[in-house]
């Protein structure tokens, strides 16, 4: 059978080596070469779920080997949680090489680098060895920092160090608490399938494993108070790496919390799983004030992220805590569709922020109003992004919003009071929408453009996308629910 | 397709096709809304014939979604797709001066096809869904002129404010859905006991935001920035009436202690809502006002435990509330204001128009034989006969009695003054449409025993209630057409006008807390910014301390260490001098050296 897992993954870094090759090029192809590869990664995302999970464990697993000694080798494949993250990852690459194809500043880089982000986010999401994993978690570090850096905005420089240094200095627990677990495991092998069926490590040393793993996932996330490089990244970064930082990479947070907390040290995060629903319910509430508070539109969409991550800390606590398998399953559901929700939702408004940035080189609220009438693509698709953020029914976070607050009302009552966020998320952003789009344009802004071929190109397929997850959410749910059904801990 | 899907699918593919072809949107229109009446009225015969509709969806694992026709749903259904076709019929008179048709026309039937799916949902997912979508076609429809000032705001409060309330029926939800482990809306009403009296008090609240009700009534009046045929719509038989729809669909599962709370919060709002309307300065805010306080009404029925008594009068107020937009709005377009002082004598200048309103305002006020009179006495006669006709009955007098106070005060001012007649565009279309509700707002009473029968439940009858209601009625209407509405109101005057927002109302309450909880998170963002720049910088200045500390101590070292190297290298060139003599010494010497320390660590071993 096609090894298509390790085909899916490795395309974008033959792509990257295909540009680096061809560095003296003109730029069209440089961004012809990052489509074509991104949208043969598609494809192979496609093909590796129509290939589907198993009822139990790791579906189209490929393995290596790599250094037996220490038990370390190549192990790739998919369950019905990691899958929709790997497709999610796919569409925006894809979508965002669309946007980028305007990048005159570097382009053959700017290529190279979003190749290799891609390659290291599918192989974060696939890798089934710990090293592996770690790899492909740290090397996405490294293509965002000189993301940021090279094609940010005005206080780059800053920013993309802040963002490095924090999420490096955040992920030296999780190697630790990889090395534990190594340790811990009999026979001794960075096979996360073992960890997971069999959990290495039991009371303290367990505990302690959590705590390490908790911090670099927190960092990650981003959850309060850890969340600070977030804003500042985000407001720096072009409109195509906060898309990719916002939908993709925010994800291996969660990802890791679900993958290495939950399933690995299950007991553990039982005796802890109140500490970590309050950090959710607080990062959620936290999140939605915090953005309400600003006139930055992208600082206030970056604050966002962090209530909706926060939704599914609580979903996955809530999946530690619950005792009935069904809540258990019900919370896990609405915690996963929740990030894939996330990278449509948030990547879209990224998107759109950029464009109007685009235009009038500013993000401040305050100094638009009344575009709706004079860009009425740009404005319509705000709207229908903003009402699917504050979890509007029909909309991609509504199916599963509902789920995560579901599940924790039958768990644990009193957490249910993270539901506020849904008003002030509703709040802040029918208050931006008001500010930018509606009343009597002004002069200044009365020549903007409507969006172009490219753009609305760029963009429609996340649009189709949020109202089809929100309307058909079985079409997710399904794959999701096989895996999240069937879990053992 | 099943008739339960095209109720639902007509409106929201025409919808889509107007949206698509940006063309024909009247005609598209009118043919959704047309085939949906068509398939409701279907629905609602299969009903009569004993026939129960259902259509199961995916949805969420374990939570299927559920369309469901019972008698009460089809019945439910039937009115929205009547009273929506009628407003529809008189938008396309009302809107054809407007320049956007297509975004009108498609907004309305989205509104129409989500109200047809919370009337017909038969799970609560799809209850909750279909409820926070007729709030988002609201959101549009009342901002549907958002380019002027105000309307944007305007629009934002009614979907704060029924968003907030939303919130209940979330908790309901998840509470019923717990309890029962089923989220079927039936199932879960056999749930009793504390879980019971939770979640109806959280579903009032949500009823309480969507219906208007004190202290949640002041976004309706706001909402009257939208277009007129929007106002007729949402507060007649679609927006407003999920809450109520709601609680009457509810009753069954609601214990006594909630049934009291409900009934005492539609007595507070029928009042105040309807001294509000008493004191108003604006047709159509008169008109919100009272339709809050109708509502209030029907939440007393709900109270006094006979949701029927409700259901007739949501029905009749639906058809006599859209007549009297609908003359409202002809009205606003002969005089371009619902200022009621600019309003003077408008209806003496269209006799026809007036008569229509006329008519609607006295089935409102409870005048038989028209329709509103009959609802009102049932509701009378459920307070008396309710176990809390002491603290009920008195609310629904005293809502009865201002009713006829505010629409004679409107006829009033509508009768006196002076004529000015202007043309208005499409009055044919806007008058057809009207005259359509307006006989239904007459004649719709005789069609209350058919209902009776149809749900299975009859009304308590009392003659003392029809003659209380009468007399409320008749002395209201003698009261508001003779006294001035400021010496009838006396010292509540300023307050009525103020909407009796408590302390600054939802602004001080809700608004100005939230704003500063974010302001105080702004605060902790800067200082978490600030805090982890100056570990930052404390990490540069250690950094720097050790370049120094480099510069001095460990460069020094290497540069020490390469001249000792390099002086290492003189010296040691000075051995190599060619002479062959003195290199084999060296050699020889070296060579002992070496093998006696090799045998002196062989015989230490």
């Amino acid at each position: 059978m096609l090894p298509i897992v390790s085909i899916t993954l490795f395309l974008p870094l033959l792509g990257a080596l295909l540009v680096m090759a061809l560095r003296r090029s003109p730029a069209s192809i440089a961004h012809l070469i990052g489509i074509v590869t991104s949208g043969l990664t598609l494809l192979g995302a496609l093909w590796m779920w129509s290939r589907g999970v198993n009822e139990t464990g790791f579906a189209q697993v490929e393995e290596l080997a790599w250094m037996p000694a220490i038990g370390a080798a190549y192990r790739v494949g998919v369950d019905g949680i990691s899958l929709p993250l790997v497709l999610l990852s796919a569409v925006l690459f894809f979508l965002s090489f669309i946007y980028s194809a305007k990048v005159k500043q570097r382009p053959h880089a700017y290529v190279v680098l979003m190749l290799l982000l891609e390659t290291a986010a599918i192989g974060t999401f696939t890798a089934l060895d710990a090293i592996l994993f770690y790899v492909f978690f740290e090397v996405s570090l490294v293509s965002m920092y000189f993301m940021i850096a090279g094609w940010g905005h005005e206080d780059r420089q800053r920013a993309a160090l802040m963002f490095f240094i924090y999420t490096l200095l955040g992920s030296l627990p999780l190697l630790l608490a990889i090395l534990g677990m190594y340790l811990g495991s009999e026979p001794q092998t960075f096979d996360m399938r073992a960890w997971i069926d069999n959990p290495p490590l039991s009371g303290s040393a367990a505990m302690l494993a959590l705590a390490a793993m908790l911090f670099t996932f927190a960092v990650k996330i981003p959850v309060f108070p850890f969340h600070t490089w977030l804003p500042a990244a985000h407001v720096q970064a072009p409109a195509a790496g906060s898309v990719i930082l916002a939908g993709v990479m925010l994800k291996f947070g969660t990802y890791g919390l679900v993958r290495f907390s939950l399933q690995m040290t299950p007991e553990a995060f039982r005796e802890a799983g109140i500490i970590v629903l309050a950090f959710g319910v607080v990062a959620a509430l936290y999140g939605a004030f915090a953005a309400l508070a600003q006139s930055d539109l992208k600082r206030m969409i970056a604050l966002t992220s962090v209530n909706h991550m926060g939704y599914v800390v609580v979903g996955v606590a809530i999946a530690a805590l619950a005792v009935d398998p069904a809540v258990r399953a019900t919370a896990l559901d609405g915690s996963v569709l929740q990030m894939v929700s996330h990278g449509l939702v948030t990547g879209a408004l990224f998107l759109l922020v950029g464009m109007l940035q685009d235009r009038a080189h500013t993000r401040e609220m305050d100094r638009f109003g009344g575009l709706l009438k004079v860009t009425p693509i740009l404005g319509w698709s705000f709207v229908l992004a903003a009402f699917a953020s504050l979890g509007l029914p029909g909309l991609a976070h509504f199916p599963a919003e509902f789920q995560i607050f579901l599940a924790t009302l039958r768990v644990e009552p009193v957490a249910v009071v993270v539901i506020l966020g849904i008003v002030v998320t509703a709040g802040l952003y029918l208050r931006a929408i008001g500010k930018v789009f509606l009343g009597e344009p002004r002069e200044q802004w009365i020549g903007m453009k409507d969006l172009n071929a490219r753009e609305v190109l760029s963009l429609a397929p996340l649009l189709i996308l949020i109202v089809v997850v929100g309307i058909a959410p079985a079409l997710l749910l399904d794959v999701i629910h096989k895996t999240t059904a069937a879990l053992q801990f | 397709m099943s008739l339960i899907a095209s109720v639902i699918l007509a409106p929201l593919v025409a919808a889509v096709l107007i949206l698509l072809l940006r063309r024909a949107a009247v005609a598209l229109a009118l043919l959704g809304a047309s085939i949906a009446l068509l398939a409701s009225i279907a629905l609602l015969s299969d009903a009569f014939s004993g026939v129960t509709g259902e259509l199961l969806l995916p949805g969420l694992p374990g939570m299927p979604l559920r369309l469901i026709a019972t008698p009460l749903t089809a019945l439910l259904s039937t009115l929205v797709a009547i009273i929506a076709g009628l407003v529809l019929v008189y938008a396309v008179g009302y809107m054809r001066q407007d320049d956007e048709p297509v975004r009108f026309f498609a907004t309305l039937l989205l509104f129409i096809a989500a109200m047809q799916t919370l009337v017909l949902a038969g799970d609560w997912v799809l209850l909750l869904a279909a409820w926070e979508l007729i709030g988002l076609c609201s959101y549009l429809l009342i901002g549907f002129w958002y380019r002027r000032s105000g309307v944007g705001s305007a629009a934002s409060r009614a979907f704060l404010y029924t968003r907030s309330a939303d919130l209940g029926l979330y908790l309901a939800a998840f509470i019923l859905i717990a309890e029962a482990g089923s989220s079927d809306i039936a199932t879960t009403l056999n749930t009793g006991g504390g879980a019971a009296i939770a979640a109806g008090l959280l579903l009032l609240v949500a009823a309480m935001g969507k219906s208007a009700q004190t202290p949640l009534h002041d976004w309706l009046q706001r909402a009257m920035a939208g277009p007129t045929p929007v106002s007729a719509l949402l507060h007649s038989a679609t927006l407003v009436a999920a809450g109520a729809i709601l609680l009457i669909r509810t009753t069954p599962m609601l214990p006594a202690e909630t049934l009291l709370v409900v009934g005492v919060v539609g007595g507070i709002t029928t009042v105040v809502t309807g001294l509000i309307a008493l004191g108003e300065r604006d047709l159509k805010r008169l008109l919100a006002a009272s339709t809050s306080s109708q509502y209030g009404l029907m939440l007393v029925a709900v109270g006094a435990g006979v949701p029927l008594a409700a259901l007739l009068h949501l029905i009749a107020h639906a058809a006599i509330k859209s007549s009297l937009f609908l003359g409202a709005g002809v009205f606003q377009h002969g005089r371009e204001s619902t200022a009621l002082t600019k309003l003077q004598g408008a209806g003496r200048e269209r006799p026809r128009i007036f008569l229509a309103f006329a008519l609607a305002a006295l089935a409102l006020a409870g005048i038989p034989p028209l329709s509103g009179f009959f609802s009102k006495d049932a509701i009378i006669a459920a307070t008396l006969a309710s176990p809390t006709a002491l603290l009920l009955t008195p609310f629904a007098l005293a809502g009865t009695l201002l009713t006829g106070a505010y629409m004679a005060r409107a006829l009033r001012v509508l009768w006196h003054g002076d004529r000015q007649q202007r043309p208005i565009a499409g009055l044919g279309w806007m008058a057809a449409g009207l005259a359509g509700l307006v006989t239904l707002a007459v004649t719709l009473g005789a069609a209350f025993p058919a209902i009776e029968t149809l749900l299975d439940s009859t009304l308590p009858v009392s003659t003392l209630a029809q003659v209380l209601g009468l007399s409320a009625a008749l002395a209201g209407l003698a009261l508001g057409w003779l006294v001035p509405a400021p010496r009838l109101l006396g010292p509540l005057l300023p307050w009525a006008r103020q909407g009796f927002a408590i302390a600054g109302g939802f602004d001080a309450w809700i608004v100005r807390p939230a704003f500063a909880i974010a302001r105080g998170c702004e605060r902790v963002e800067r200082g978490l910014y600030a805090a982890v720049l100056a570990v930052g910088r404390l990490g540069l200045a250690i950094g720097q301390a050790a370049r120094r500390s480099d510069d001095r101590g460990i460069d020094g070292l290497i540069f020490a260490l390469v001249r000792g190297m390099v002086d290492l290298g003189n010296r040691a060139r000075t051995l190599q001098s060619g002479l062959i003599h003195r290199e084999m010494a060296i050699t020889v010497v070296a060579t002992a050296v070496i093998l006696s320390v090799l045998l002196a660590t062989s015989l230490f071993r």
